[in-house]
């Protein structure tokens, strides 16, 4: 059955499409700074399409700050797509500006991985360094991005207009496994600003995550610090549930096995950002 | 007194305000105040009404009417005890 709605998108978005790969073509060879996120796994997956193998070096860049399994599915989705990999460590942490946790953490966070991502693709002959950022992060508050600005990286899929919701789109049409995961930032946007970026601090918190999805989590899902507790946020759909009893029982175990002493379910839900909000920060 | 002060002694009335107007919802609770988070301590039987939609709007939309960006229910130790005596209210930072 025909949907107008989407009959009205997939021009537009096949549009947007052949804008990208004629961008990739015209900036190639590209090194694409790579977290397995939606968006940077879709980029990367397009210019391997569009370049070949030896167009396209997709960069991690592995800090404390970015989850294991996140990890472990950017590897996965790499592999699957045959997009070469290269990984570097990165040291915000070591910044004391970075682990002050300033409402502008991430410039300095950006600023590291940037510092060493892009002497490395220009050694290696990649001309462009790009990014997954898109048309919709532009609205947020993202200090990072004046971090990628000063290292001429580019963002091509927001440059070219494409959303969230478009890269979802285009990621399902060539099934790259990430089109239906939730937003997964660094670990560090579930300390409140302020509250410094610690090693350990950072591991409680993969493990409280870690824990939700091995019970049973699904979707969006933040674990916010906020000292001795553990503010739990959950996707609409899923939240109810915790509330009962026995699901609520196992929730608090498995978040204070992880080092919290009390946890808490946000009645509002998943809101991205939320820390942002909780502080008054704005742009 | 000072600025600080009269903010405390306003988000201390504005958490106990809010907790008599969701205990009208049936939800018995203290309310910590951690700056624009509410947090409640609910007696135990009082948690299961959260698990109404309606109820957790009505609530969330109350924690805003008081100043609160935030509003979470801890997760009691036992649902056979309180996480806190009701009606008490609790300041932190």
């Amino acid at each position: 059955m025909s949907n107008p709605a989407r009959d009205a998108v997939e021009p537009l978005l096949a549009a947007k499409e052949a804008a990208l790969a004629e961008w990739l073509r015209a900036h190639g060879p590209v090194a694409i700074g790579y977290s397995g996120g939606v968006d940077s796994a879709f980029l990367a997956v397009a210019a391997r399409e569009t370049l070949g193998r030896e167009g396209v070096l997709a960069i991690i860049g592995r800090s404390p700050s970015y989850p294991e399994q996140q990890w472990l599915a950017a590897r996965e989705v790499a592999l699957e797509f045959d997009v070469p990999v290269l990984e570097l460590d990165t040291a915000e942490l070591d910044d004391p500006r970075y682990a002050a946790n300033p409402s502008d953490r991430c410039y300095f966070c950006k600023t590291e991985l940037w510092g060493r991502v892009v002497p490395v693709a220009h050694a290696r002959g990649f001309r462009t360094v790009a990014d997954g950022t898109n048309a919709d992060d532009r609205g947020d508050w993202r200090p990072g991005a004046r971090a990628a600005g000063e290292h001429e990286v580019a963002s091509p899929l927001a440059e070219l207009g494409f959303t969230k919701s478009d890269i979802r789109l285009s990621s399902r049409a060539r099934g790259i496994p990430t089109w239906e995961q939730p937003s997964s930032p660094c670990l560090a946007s579930r300390l409140p600003y302020g509250t410094a970026v610690t090693l350990e601090r950072l591991r409680q918190i993969e493990r409280a995550e870690a824990a939700l999805r091995a019970l049973g989590v699904a979707g969006d899902l933040r674990v916010r610090y906020h000292e001795e507790l553990a503010r739990v946020e959950l996707g609409a759909g899923e939240l109810p549930k915790w509330l009962a009893a026995d699901r609520a029982a196992a929730m608090r175990a498995a978040v204070c096995a992880a080092g919290f002493e009390r946890v808490a379910i946000d009645l509002g839900g998943f809101r991205s950002g939320s820390l942002n909000v909780l502080h008054g920060v704005t742009r | 007194m000072s600025a600080d002060a009269e903010r405390g002694d306003r988000t201390a009335r504005n958490a106990t305000a809010l907790a008599r107007e969701i205990a009208a919802l049936g939800v018995r609770c203290a309310v910590e105040a951690r700056a624009g988070l509410a947090l409640l301590l609910p007696v135990a039987e009082s948690v299961a009404a959260l698990e109404v939609p309606a109820t957790r709007r009505t609530v969330v939309e109350l924690a805003r009417r008081f100043g609160f960006t935030h509003v979470a229910v801890e997760l009691p130790k036992d649902r056979r005890t309180s996480s806190a005596p009701a009606d008490a209210t609790v300041l932190r930072d």
